[in-house]
């Protein structure tokens, strides 16, 4: 049996078992299993067939990174839908940092610049500088709710709006990073990230595959911050009225 | 002046002059947009029409961090910024807030200079409402405006607080008092002005 077939009929049994085992625990799972195994299956094989395509491709390469840019900015846009336009304020909280690092490390010669480094970099710092900007979002807009009475009555005492919001501002960036710190810290330790486990899988060397992790690590940690800075600015152009006033948007 | 919020009315036609050397009580049921009116003259709030000015000035004219240090606002539950009493006192200040200057402060509005360096968070509810007067008092304002200042309090500190607002008001202060609580407007105003909550 061929490794190709030995894979797929191990991963269909796993799938089966978890069915099984969920359907004699009366979990209610065993549908949703079977349809998210099928999804996956589905999805990976579409994903596996367009990737070989982008990088074969230069040209579908730039589509593709803008394309994660879209469904980036729409995920998260669509956290922080309380606030006027929130899709292409996500759409520059995610893009401006993910793609200036990423052209960065192509610029200094730590990829080579080619589709097959130049997609998988920028998703990973794509989806950091999403998860970055939907936390931050969030947490800045629950907290402009919680916090009304502290900041008007700073601003009843004569801040201006921008001084008004600096501590409710920091709470939400340091939550925001929170998961990117974390992960940079335990790596290795807790977890073996995607690009490591990629790479080695893939035949690179151990050595060569933390090195570039490490890269992409702290990259992103740089990336995650300026997403974070840049959905905050936004947010906070936005709820700033003329007057030295803060209109917050409503829960929802 | 009018206001609506959230698509809802909730002053319609209301008047007021508050003078200096007087406390002015506006007397209104909760709701009937009392909050929002004291808001607006210090432009936390944008009414929808009418008119507010200082020494004759429309309020939107001036600049919005120069009126709100002329015109103290003092919120129904008073919120206490982290740190101390003088840290609370102090916030955001341009000089340094000398420390006769802050008990002077806190004497007008009716506590001791002990009260200087106690945590702002362990005080009660008596003791926030006066510290966030005299909050506003070290920004020399010449307007205070209060929001049911004494719902929360004991009826003796109620009147330890009314009879600090008088104490300022005979100072020159113009003080305008938002209550729900008539015996104790008559007790402290020059004049009394009521808002019905019709328009909400």
């Amino acid at each position: 049996m061929s490794q190709a077939v030995a894979q797929v009929v191990a991963a269909l049994a796993f799938a089966g078992l978890a069915a099984v085992l969920a359907a004699r625990l009366g979990l209610g799972l065993g549908r949703e299993i079977v349809v998210a195994a099928a999804r996956a299956t589905a999805q990976l094989a579409v994903v596996g067939g367009l990737i070989a395509a982008v990088f074969r491709v230069p040209e579908l390469a730039v589509a593709f990174v803008a394309l994660m840019v879209l469904a980036a900015a729409i995920t998260a846009g669509g956290r922080l839908r309380t606030i006027a336009g929130s899709r292409r304020l996500a759409a520059a909280a995610i893009a401006g940092p993910a793609l200036a690092a990423t052209g960065l490390l192509l610029a200094v010669g730590a990829f080579e610049a080619a589709p097959r480094a130049i997609v998988p970099t920028a998703g990973i710092l794509i989806g950091g500088a999403m998860a970055a900007t939907t936390l931050t979002g969030r947490r800045l807009l629950e907290g402009l709710r919680d916090e009304q009475d502290v900041i008007e009555t700073r601003l009843a005492l004569g801040d201006d709006v921008r001084t008004a919001l600096r501590p409710t501002i920091r709470t939400a960036m340091v939550t925001g990073l929170v998961p990117a710190i974390d992960q940079t810290r335990s790596v290795g330790l807790v977890t073996l990230p995607g690009t490591f486990v990629g790479l080695v899988l893939g035949g690179a060397s151990p050595a060569t595959a933390a090195r570039v992790q490490l890269v992409v690590l702290l990259a992103l940690l740089a990336v995650e911050l300026l997403a974070a800075l840049v959905i905050s600015e936004a947010i906070r152009r936005r709820v700033t009225a003329p007057g030295e006033r803060v209109v917050v948007p409503p829960a929802g | 002046m009018r206001l609506a919020r959230d698509g809802r009315t909730v002053l319609d036609g209301a008047q007021l002059r508050v003078p200096p050397g007087e406390v002015t009580a506006l007397i209104a049921p909760s709701g009937a947009g009392k909050s929002s009116l004291l808001r607006c003259v210090v432009r936390l709030l944008a009414p929808d029409a009418g008119a507010i000015s200082l020494d004759g000035v429309p309020v939107a004219d001036l600049d919005p961090r120069a009126l709100r240090r002329r015109v103290g606002l003092v919120a129904q539950t008073p919120v206490m910024l982290p740190g101390t009493v003088r840290n609370n006192l102090a916030y955001g200040l341009d000089a340094p807030l000398s420390s006769a200057a802050a008990h002077d402060a806190l004497r007008a509005a009716g506590l001791d200079a002990t009260f200087h360096d106690r945590d702002a968070h362990a005080l009660s509810g008596g003791e926030r409402a006066r510290v966030a007067i005299a909050r506003a008092l070290v920004r020399r304002p010449e307007a205070l405006l209060l929001d049911e200042p004494t719902a929360a309090l004991d009826h003796d500190v109620a009147l330890l607080v009314v009879d600090a607002l008088r104490a300022l008001a005979d100072g020159g202060l113009a003080v305008c008092l938002a209550t729900h609580d008539l015996p104790l407007a008559r007790r402290v105003a020059d004049r009394c002005v009521a808002l019905d909550g019709s328009a909400a």
